[in-house]
């Protein structure tokens, strides 16, 4: 049986009540959300909070998946990132870098916004020691605009397919390889001058 | 510029292919031109090496492992009943065949289990139970008697003959019953004494006739005119004197 009819055979056996397709659909599909979260909200304890919250939406919305209009994956996947914007809205995070080199404000002696970020926290070097490459660049992920990292997130860290990804952020496909070269240019700038400092 | 040509290769063409460049799409010859592109373009090459580098550092980050206690919090918030596989996790490998057997059918009996569960369903399986409980005590069917039911093909057939047979019997003692009480009643009639017959015929008449008896009194002539006098009259004798009307002359 192929894996999009073993999906489509436990998401009917847990809408008829079957709670060991429930945990199977759990099983399958924790670990994915889970990191699309940590990835996005880039806090363990707010991942784990928005995974369950995830789960819980899908459970009492498991009968409105409709098998004809799109795999259940692509259906999971739109839940995770409407709650994920949803989050962002609640949190009131602001967005930095659709305009990272361009000053934030009016004033003439404002810095750019790279600058901002380079003189937050330790000294680069020190944290550069201290951190894992990973963490360097998941920090730099949190810098970038919800729209951007949404769209690197699926692509770069899901290998999501650009179609489905267009279907998930409900927009075109040349919107989401535009977000995707913007969001990929602007880490790759943050993360060049956090190394060039540290060199 | 986007017109601006490089071995062989526009920088509009440079862009398109940029997507399958970067997801590894691009032929051999492509991938070529794709590269000497890149390599002379003043702009196109800056701005590959940046998404290139973006792209690499992106899938550089590793999957994160979810919190142990994740799968357990997300099912007690959702259907409210622990994960299956950490309760069976030490059972599971020593479960015998009946168990294994048990355990395949429950993947088909849960759902409709479940869905029986819902008490908007258990009342009405309550309610149709007691309702089948008390027709069936009303009609003397104990369940203790159908254990011993034989459902056997030939032990139904038996059952059947021998059921038939016992209402046929039955048919015919009652039919014997009253032939015999009937023919009791006609010998009783014949040997009643004569006497007997003509006083029970002469009280049957007396209770037919009942000239003898006085006419029930009415209380109101109804016929009777106004200013006609009433007669006094024996009812052994005729009236001898003729109506007379009295009349007072003015």
């Amino acid at each position: 049986m192929e894996d999009a009819q073993i999906v489509n055979s436990l998401v009917r056996r847990c809408i008829a009540g079957d709670a060991v397709a429930w945990e199977e659909i759990v099983q399958r599909y924790n670990r994915r959300i889970y990191n699309i979260c940590y990835r996005f909200a880039g806090s363990a304890d707010d991942a784990q909070d928005l995974t369950q919250e995830v789960f819980i939406k899908m459970y009492r919305t498991l009968s409105s998946y409709d098998v004809e209009r799109g795999a259940f994956m692509t259906w999971v996947t739109t839940m995770t990132r409407n709650l994920l914007v949803d989050h962002f809205r609640k949190t009131k995070q602001d967005r930095v870098t659709d305009s990272i080199d361009a000053p934030p404000s009016e004033h003439e002696d404002a810095m750019p916004l790279s600058d901002q970020i380079r003189d937050k926290g330790p000294a680069p070097d020190i944290r550069v020691q201290s951190r894992e490459t990973g963490e360097a660049v998941q920090e730099a992920l949190q810098k970038l605009s919800p729209e951007l990292r949404e769209a690197v997130i699926l692509r770069d860290l899901q290998d999501m397919d650009y179609r489905d990804i267009a279907a998930v952020l409900k927009v075109p496909e040349g919107t989401v390889k535009s977000r995707i070269n913007r969001g990929r240019a602007e880490l790759a700038r943050l993360l060049q001058r956090i190394y060039r400092q540290v060199m | 510029m986007p017109g601006e040509t490089h071995n062989g290769m526009q920088c509009n063409e440079f862009e398109a292919l940029l997507f399958d460049a970067l997801d590894q799409k691009l032929g051999a010859a492509d991938q070529e031109r794709f590269r000497a592109h890149a390599r002379v373009c003043g702009k196109c090459g800056p701005m590959f090496a940046e998404l290139e580098a973006g792209q690499h550092w992106l899938k550089s980050l590793k999957e994160v492992e979810p919190p142990a206690n994740l799968v357990n919090d997300i099912l007690a918030a959702t259907s409210g009943i622990p994960s299956y596989r950490l309760a069976d996790a030490g059972s599971r490998t020593q479960a015998s065949l009946g168990e294994r057997i048990r355990e395949w059918a429950d993947s088909f009996l849960a759902p409709v289990w479940s869905t029986v569960r819902q008490p908007r369903f258990a009342m009405s399986f309550g309610m149709a139970f007691f309702s089948l409980s008390v027709a069936l005590s009303v009609a003397g069917v104990k369940p203790g008697d159908l254990s011993k039911v034989d459902f056997r093909p030939s032990a139904m057939r038996r059952t059947y003959y021998t059921t038939s047979a016992r209402v046929v019997k039955y048919y015919e003692n009652i039919r014997l019953v009253y032939e015999i009480e009937s023919r009791v009643q006609e010998f009783k009639k014949v040997t009643r004494p004569a006497q007997q017959r003509e006083e029970k015929e002469r009280e049957r008449n007396h209770k037919n006739n009942t000239s003898g008896e006085p006419e029930p009194r009415q209380e109101r002539n109804y016929s009777r005119d106004e200013n006609q006098p009433v007669l006094a009259c024996t009812p052994e004798q005729a009236p001898a004197v003729s109506v007379t009307t009295i009349r007072r002359l003015v």
